[in-house]
């Protein structure tokens, strides 16, 4: 399987492709397949970070009124029209520092996709209705969606304002609703004009499709204007000292918990392999491989599910495996329990930490180090199956700089790593003394004493359990809890994402 | 007449590619072979090179739908949780830790016509996911502690679904648009249903005992793999499978004679949602009425609608607006959703979409229009095929209908036949007030 991976890497050249430039080259991720469609992934090194104080959410917003928006030969209607029948789209992902708009077509429609594609991106009209309907929907995404019918990522949103705060990367990308109201439409058309620039791109291409189109591609981008890169200083999130309690409080009948910290390995290194391996065994996304999974849903039926991440995971609520381009040079270690009953909350999250603790301070067992090793062998090639998802990825290897390529170095790595090697990085960045939780739950007064106290959490259950099962309870009922009560806050869930 | 049509619309469309090189009545552009086993149970092997992946599905063409004994919802669903418990020859633990080995990426899901449990693996682990899908098929085993575990499990995915106005308005909807069908619950079940799962143990045994059988089981393998070496393989581990499916006595809805109102009060803050459900037919990949209500659905209500375009994009009246006219084994609904913005346009917005269907049922679509929407599902339907595993998962539900997937050639070959005239007779006898139910959810702090 690891043939699989090192041939996807070669196949990424730049065949002899006839470009304007040096830096016209170094700006292309060219990945020609045997494949009926064609990929296209045109990166902005630009992000939510971008966004300037009081204005958050204008890289987003930016971003969608391009995808969903008129352009300056179109109206969006006529671009919906001529879209539908290739049934293509075109959509946009922002994150912290990347902004990438992807699109995918049958080779058949090559030249009248790539044309409106082009187009969309740069000629937009920025047109007002546009704009309002944009902002507009923005806006109920953040008062109505994400406060009141997605706890869970309700809670993994202010987890990462929490984990991040005072650094660029603390406000969600879509802002707040007052940043937004302030946002107007010559914000947006400046923040197109200062960063939609050819110091920012990164294009990438691939499918179906020959060298002639890549070099005829890159020309036409040409036509954006030089730019300078968007240089934000990577964040410095503050040490966390102790264990930080942030609850967001709404009537709900099961709690949604999310815990992290930040770290600073990023994918490439040796490190990051190491701590990977470590992640996948405590908590592989929504695979029964987790461990947490099997201690909180397999052994307790407390949950849905219960996972781990090293690196940022947007929409796992929604997704079996990570998109690419979402780069960051500053990572977040985190723990995503998905909702319990209110009032098992405290029990599972003793339980996670309880887990976590024991592997950092016991590492893995030479059992579960091998199995994980050949987990992860065949299942790394999950990832990727796709010309369209191997793209982003390759991209991304440019962003970190990893000349042979984060697939093909994972695979490398699970040869290589010793157990020594990954219990020893989890000793060094992991940890479960200084973290910051959020809980999106009910009687937020009731949660704080439970945990300022350290009370211990009782756990019933329905069915009968091993004695096995039942003689951990104690241990994690009664696990102790560090936490000062300055080091808790309660905001009510109307007054999240407001200003 | 049907084949002269397609072959007109493949020049159509196809325009030279490696597609039309494909004899002109087949759509769907991989080889299959079927091969049945004398138990009845039958394997669809598409083989694909060069990935060095496998789908491995295997469709059990029970779901939510087969749920038809009183306090029983939910179980098809509860049971595809059950059907991960383990064996004589392989407990939970042995099986995930052999899952995890062979690095699949493996799981299930359950909707009203079908249990789909799936998994991808590197080629050279065919055999392994064989072994352990046969015999967890065949010899499912466990005992009422994890079996009331599990239920919790349930439960819990239950309360996560809830917080969603969506999940909300879907029970309320089913619940009211059926009296008899088991279509009125959702696949998780009524709650006081679920609560109930625990105490569920011996049921349950039944249930695995008249459903999972190999007549009413297909195994589908996608991928890079021989045919040939493949089959002796199936027949050494399915073979032994005892036939013994006993199918469901569903109740047939009776005709809905006038039009169904419900109103859902959301306990938080959304934007209004509308939902207009006109009750459809049962799938039949040759049926033209079928065929058309199905374009129509977009045509009347998708993003190149006239009142998308109307009300979300230039009176910005609503988010969103979609029209879902999708194939159920028994007639189910024809679903037209949006989300108003302003509650007080809510009656607009039902008399807009009383307009377009006015119009539809007594106006012509043009030719024009409707050949793009022909060429968006089969250029849709095409680029979704990009891996084995994307193959298999977009044959699923024709195979859990049908029992193969022959149904797809046949239906695009009715599409391709399509006329105005059809698309006009499918909106008289669907979009009609007496066949509807109208659900509107308001939030109560909105």
């Amino acid at each position: 399987m690891r043939t699989v991976v090192v041939a996807v890497i070669m196949s990424i050249v730049l065949l002899g492709i006839g470009f304007a430039s040096a830096s016209a080259k170094e700006r292309v991720v060219f990945l020609p397949a045997d494949d009926p469609t064609v990929s296209f992934r045109i990166l902005f090194n630009v992000g939510s970070q971008n966004d300037p104080p009081g204005k958050e959410g204008l890289a987003a917003l930016t971003a969608t009124l391009i995808t969903e928006g008129s352009t300056q030969k179109h109206s969006y209607e006529e671009i919906l029209e001529l879209l539908y029948p290739m049934a293509a789209s075109i959509y946009d992902q922002v994150d912290k520092e990347m902004t990438v708009f992807i699109g995918r077509t049958h080779t058949d429609n090559l030249d009248a996709y790539y044309a409106l594609f082009k187009e969309i991106l740069l000629e937009p009209a920025f047109s007002e209705d546009d704009f309002k309907r944009v902002k507009n929907d923005y806006l109920n995404y953040l008062q109505t969606t994400l406060r009141y019918s997605q706890d869970e990522v309700l809670g993994k949103e202010t987890l990462y304002e929490f984990v991040f705060a005072g650094t660029p990367y603390e406000h969600n990308e879509e802002g707040r609703v007052a940043s937004l109201n302030s946002i107007t439409l010559d914000d947006v058309k400046k923040f197109y004009q200062d960063h939609y620039t050819r110091a920012n791109l990164v294009i990438g291409l691939g499918g179906g499709l020959d060298k002639d189109f890549a070099a005829k591609m890159t020309k036409d981008f040409e036509s954006l204007p030089a730019g300078e890169p968007s240089n934000v200083p990577a964040p410095q999130p503050e040490d966390i000292h102790g264990l930080h309690v942030k609850i967001v409080e709404k009537e709900v009948q099961s709690t949604a918990i999310s815990f992290g910290f930040p770290i600073d390995v990023t994918r490439g290194s040796r490190v990051f392999y190491a701590l990977a391996m470590a992640t996948s065994w405590l908590g592989e996304h929504r695979n029964s491989f987790s461990h947490l999974y099997n201690v909180i849903r397999e052994a307790r039926g407390l949950n849905y599910g219960d996972y781990a991440y090293i690196e940022h995971f947007p929409r796992g609520h929604r997704r079996q495996f990570p998109p690419p381009n979402v780069a960051r040079r500053q990572q977040i270690f985190q723990v995503w329990i998905r909702p319990v009953p209110n009032e098992t909350r405290v029990f599972a999250f003793r339980a996670a930490l309880r887990e976590m603790q024991k592997l950092i301070e016991n590492g893995m067992t030479e059992d579960d180090f091998e199995l994980t090793r050949k987990f992860l062998k065949g299942y790394i090639l999950h990832y990727a199956p796709t010309t369209m998802m191997k793209l982003g990825y390759a991209m991304d290897d440019r962003f970190y700089g990893i000349e042979k390529g984060h697939w093909d170095t994972f695979a490398k790595m699970l040869d290589e790593l010793t157990r020594d090697e990954v219990n020893a990085a989890l000793k060094k960045h992991l940890s479960f003394e200084n973290i910051k939780v959020v809980f999106v739950t009910t009687d937020a007064a009731g949660l704080k004493d439970t945990l300022i106290n350290n009370e211990p959490s009782p756990i019933t259950y329905q069915s009968e359990k091993p004695a096995e099962v039942l003689e951990e309870d104690k241990e994690i009922e009664a696990y102790p809890l560090s936490v000062k009560p300055e080091n808790v806050t309660v905001v009510k869930v109307e007054k999240m994402f407001e200003g | 007449m049907r084949i002269f049509l397609l072959s007109l619309f493949m020049l159509l469309v196809a325009g030279g590619t490696a597609y039309a090189e494909q004899p002109v009545e087949r759509f769907f552009p991989y080889a299959h072979e079927n091969y049945t086993l004398d138990n009845g149970f039958k394997s669809i092997l598409i083989p694909i090179k060069g990935s060095g992946l496998i789908a491995y599905y295997t469709v059990v063409r029970t779901g939510s739908r087969d749920e038809w004994e009183p306090g029983r919802s939910g179980f098809a669903h509860f049971f595809e949780h059950m059907m991960f418990r383990g064996t004589e020859k392989y407990s939970s633990e042995e099986y995930n830790r052999l899952v995890s080995e062979i690095g699949a990426d493996a799981n299930a899901y359950t909707s009203d016509d079908i249990t789909c449990y799936h998994m991808v693996i590197p080629n050279t682990k065919l055999e392994t996911a064989m072994d352990l899908e046969s015999d967890r098929f065949q010899n499912l085993s466990y005992e009422e502690g994890p079996f009331r575990t599990e239920a919790g499990a349930v439960y819990g995915e239950y309360r996560k679904n809830f917080a969603s106005p969506f999940s909300q308005a879907y029970e309320k909807m089913l619940d009211t648009a059926f009296d008899k069908h088991t279509y009125k619950h959702t696949t998780m079940g009524f709650e006081k249903d679920i609560k109930e799962m625990p105490n569920m143990y011996e049921y349950s045994k039944s249930f695995f005992q008249r459903y999972y059988r190999p007549e009413n089981c297909v195994l589908m393998i996608v991928g890079d793999f021989d045919p040939a070496k493949l089959k002796p393989m199936i027949k050494s581990y399915y073979g032994g499978w005892e036939p013994g499916y006993v199918p469901p006595q569903i109740t047939p809805e009776p005709p809905q004679a006038k039009e169904r109102s419900v109103d859902v009060a959301y306990q938080g803050r959304t934007l209004p949602l509308l939902w207009i459900a006109y009750k459809g037919d049962a799938f039949d990949p040759a049926d033209k009425m079928v065929a058309s209500a199905y374009l129509l659905g977009d045509l009347a209500f998708g993003e190149n609608s006239e009142i998308y375009k109307k009300l979300v994009i230039r009176e910005q009246k609503v988010e969103w607006i979609a029209g879902d006219f999708g194939f159920n084994r028994d007639p189910k609904l024809y679903d037209v959703y949006t989300r108003v913005k302003d509650e007080n346009d809510l009656d607009y917005v039902i008399a807009e979409i009383d307009k377009i269907a006015e119009t539809f049922k007594t106006e012509l679509v043009s030719q024009e229009e409707l050949e793009n929407i022909k060429k968006r599902t089969r250029y849709g339907y095409l680029m979704r095929l990009d891996t084995p595993d994307r193959v298999a998962s977009g044959l699923s539900r024709i195979v859990a209908l049908t029992g193969g997937i022959e149904a797809i050639d046949e239906l695009y070959g009715t599409i391709a036949s399509l006329t105005p005239e059809d698309i006009r007779a499918a909106a008289q006898r669907y979009l009609k007030t007496e066949r509807r139910t109208v659900l509107t959810l308001k939030g109560e702090k909105s």
